[in-house]
């Protein structure tokens, strides 16, 4: 299924957004292979099992991000993403299971503790202090590690003002567009010099020219902030030029995980996640 | 230190303290000398209200339990040797020989209550919403127990008096003038700006690193220390009162103050104590000219209470973050466009 003149639309989709998938993969190879993940800075999640009343939502996942690697996250819905980044962050507990970062572990952390730790999140719905300036938004991730007033708000504006957000400094959070809220609660994750940043569907809600703009500003951050990454979202194009590696879950279990080429091709992937029937579509699944 | 904006709302807020001050010197009536000193007074405790609520977003009921323990503080440690054997026959030895200024008594009051506050709330901080509501409900009827059967100390249930008359007009503009500062240099500081950001969302404060329940114990130390200062003073400008001068109506008064101005901001506390206040004179000058004019065969009796209720009521409807909501005062974009550099 899924092959020749009869592959889902989909499918289709995918085939057609190939040779560009295929360009973005031979830079992300250049790009990885220059910053390659450092063996004593990683985030593991091991055999990760979590319940809801008797539901197992993840069932013995086991994922591992190194510093400088862009890691894609995905799954049709209710597959067990957000819970597994919720592990991770310390919101949901896990039956059975370790986290580490770094070697130390976290499991069963505070998510205070576990974000002083250096990692830190973005929302599947925006989560932004809606009463305070934006520049006071990105100010509480320092502040929160003991940063002064002064130093946070240098750091603050210098965050803004190099992802393009300085005009909004002032105005209230809860005022700005939904797009400019999603890339202010990423500057405010970056705000506490995180080792690890996981993003829950950053691109979702975006309209093309924005979900293009996130692109460029998320391709360069393991880069520029020394950091890695964890992303959740349902837009393949961007999950395809943006990350290094790629874990697949449904129902709660790991179907596929590697290198991007490899997954996507996976016959467990492309049946349970793209679909094999006419009602199914990437922007479901 | 404190931006452009804040220090711009810092002036303008202490700019009615002193018109007040000056208006009721200039007028020389006692009645409104009075009515302006309780007006600051209770502009104190509105205030140390407004940095628990208005910056953790939790409503406290316990603020007044609070004004209690440092109004009957400085009444203990202040109170003439010789009075106190009349006042308070069963005090303990230690206490019936101590004598101190009134306005060290004060300070001990504000001590003390932060110190109450401090082991009383340490467990409660990690409560939200209703439950914290409720916690802090029960935390007054306690301390109002205490109060009504300690008698050794507070005289019981009856009028304690004979305390020093110590507060005047120009005092509690001071105190006044200081705790709107202290306010506005604690919104902006670290913890407030910390606080706020868990008002605002508690799962996103988390996992930037807050720490929800220490901030909020702060706060509520400091709120304390304003109730037990604002205590101390209301305690030596009315020198006789009773365990009920610090219950359900009083935090009915304070907390209906808050609500009309705005918990989120100092402003908000200035303009609706301020405003309420103005209110409730005048009301009562009407209620007592309708009696006096018998136009209704029965007395008209708590009108102020009904119209602060039904203006509580009308706020929360209208406009739930109350008249001045979001930004304080010096923040408003008008003093951009009035001193806005002209281009040319």
């Amino acid at each position: 299924m899924g092959k020749g003149p009869n592959r889902s639309p989909a499918h289709s989709f995918l085939h057609a957004c190939h040779i560009r998938i295929d360009t973005a993969v031979s830079q992300q190879t250049v790009f990885h292979w220059i910053y390659s993940p450092m063996t004593d800075h990683r985030l593991s999640a091991t055999d990760i099992s979590v319940e809801f009343s008797g539901l197992r939502a993840l069932d013995h996942v086991t994922l591992d991000i190194g510093k400088s690697e862009i890691v894609g996250l995905i799954g049709p819905n209710g597959s067990g993403k957000t819970t597994l980044i919720n592990v991770i962050t310390g919101q949901v507990h896990p039956v059975s299971g370790s986290v580490s970062v770094n070697g130390n572990e976290i499991t069963r952390m505070l998510p205070r503790k576990i974000a002083l730790k250096g990692i830190t999140r973005s929302f599947q719905i925006v989560r932004l202090f809606d009463n305070l300036t934006v520049v006071k938004n990105v100010e509480t991730t320092a502040l929160a590690k003991g940063a002064s007033r002064k130093a946070a708000t240098a750091l603050g504006l210098d965050l803004l003002a190099e992802f393009g957000l300085s005009d909004f400094a002032d105005q209230l959070a809860g005022t700005l567009s939904y797009g400019d809220k999603r890339k202010v609660e990423i500057v405010r994750a970056l705000a506490g010099e995180p080792h690890f940043l996981l993003l829950d569907e950053p691109a979702a809600g975006l309209n093309e020219a924005e979900s293009e703009t996130l692109l460029s500003i998320l391709s360069e951050l393991p880069h520029r902030k020394n950091l890695g990454m964890l992303i959740i979202d349902h837009d393949m194009t961007l999950i395809m030029r943006l990350c290094h590696r790629l874990h697949v879950l449904s129902s709660g279990k790991t179907i596929g995980q590697g290198d991007v080429d490899d997954v996507r091709n996976l016959p467990e992937v492309i049946d349970a996640y793209l679909g094999t029937g006419e009602s199914e579509g990437v922007e479901n699944a | 230190m404190l931006e452009k904006q804040n220090l711009r709302s810092l002036c303008l807020l202490i700019l009615p303290v002193i018109v007040l001050v000056v208006l009721v010197e200039i007028m020389d009536i006692r009645l409104y000398s009075r009515i302006a000193t309780t007006l600051l007074i209770n502009l104190i405790l509105v205030l140390g209200l407004q940095i628990f609520m208005g910056n953790s977003g939790i409503l406290s009921f316990a603020h007044i339990g609070f004004m209690g323990v440092g109004a009957y503080t400085t009444a203990v440690l202040t109170m003439p040797a010789q009075m106190k054997s009349m006042a308070l026959p069963d005090l303990y030895a230690v206490l019936k020989v101590v004598e101190i200024n009134p306005i060290l008594g004060i300070i001990a009051g504000g001590v003390l209550a932060t110190v109450l506050a401090a082991v009383i709330s340490y467990p409660l901080m990690r409560l939200s919403d209703a439950a914290a509501v409720i916690t802090s409900f029960a935390v007054l009827v306690i301390m109002h127990t205490v109060m009504v059967h300690w008698s050794a100390v507070t005289n019981g249930p009856r009028t304690l008096f004979g305390i020093v008359n110590a507060t005047d007009l120009k005092t509690s503009a001071i105190a006044a003038a200081i705790a709107i500062a202290m306010a506005i240099w604690f919104k902006e500081s670290r913890i407030g700006v910390l606080l706020r950001a868990t008002r605002d969302d508690e799962v996103a404060a988390s996992a930037i690193g807050a720490n929800i329940s220490h901030l909020r114990w702060k706060a509520f130390m400091l709120s304390a220390l304003y109730a037990g200062i604002g205590g101390g003073l209301w305690a030596h400008f009315i020198t006789s009162f009773s365990p009920n001068a610090f219950y359900l109506r009083e935090t009915f008064v304070i907390l209906g103050m808050l609500v009309i101005g705005g918990a989120a901001t100092v402003s908000g506390a200035v303009f609706g104590t301020f405003a309420v206040t103005i209110a409730f004179e005048g009301l009562r000058t009407f209620e007592n000219a309708i009696n006096a004019a018998n136009i209704i065969t029965r007395p008209v009796v708590g009108l102020t209470e009904i119209v602060l209720a039904c203006a509580m009521i009308g706020v929360l409807i209208l406009k739930p973050g109350g008249i001045i909501d979001t930004r304080e005062i010096g923040e408003l974009p008008i003093w951009d466009r009035l001193f806005a550099k002209k281009p040319g």
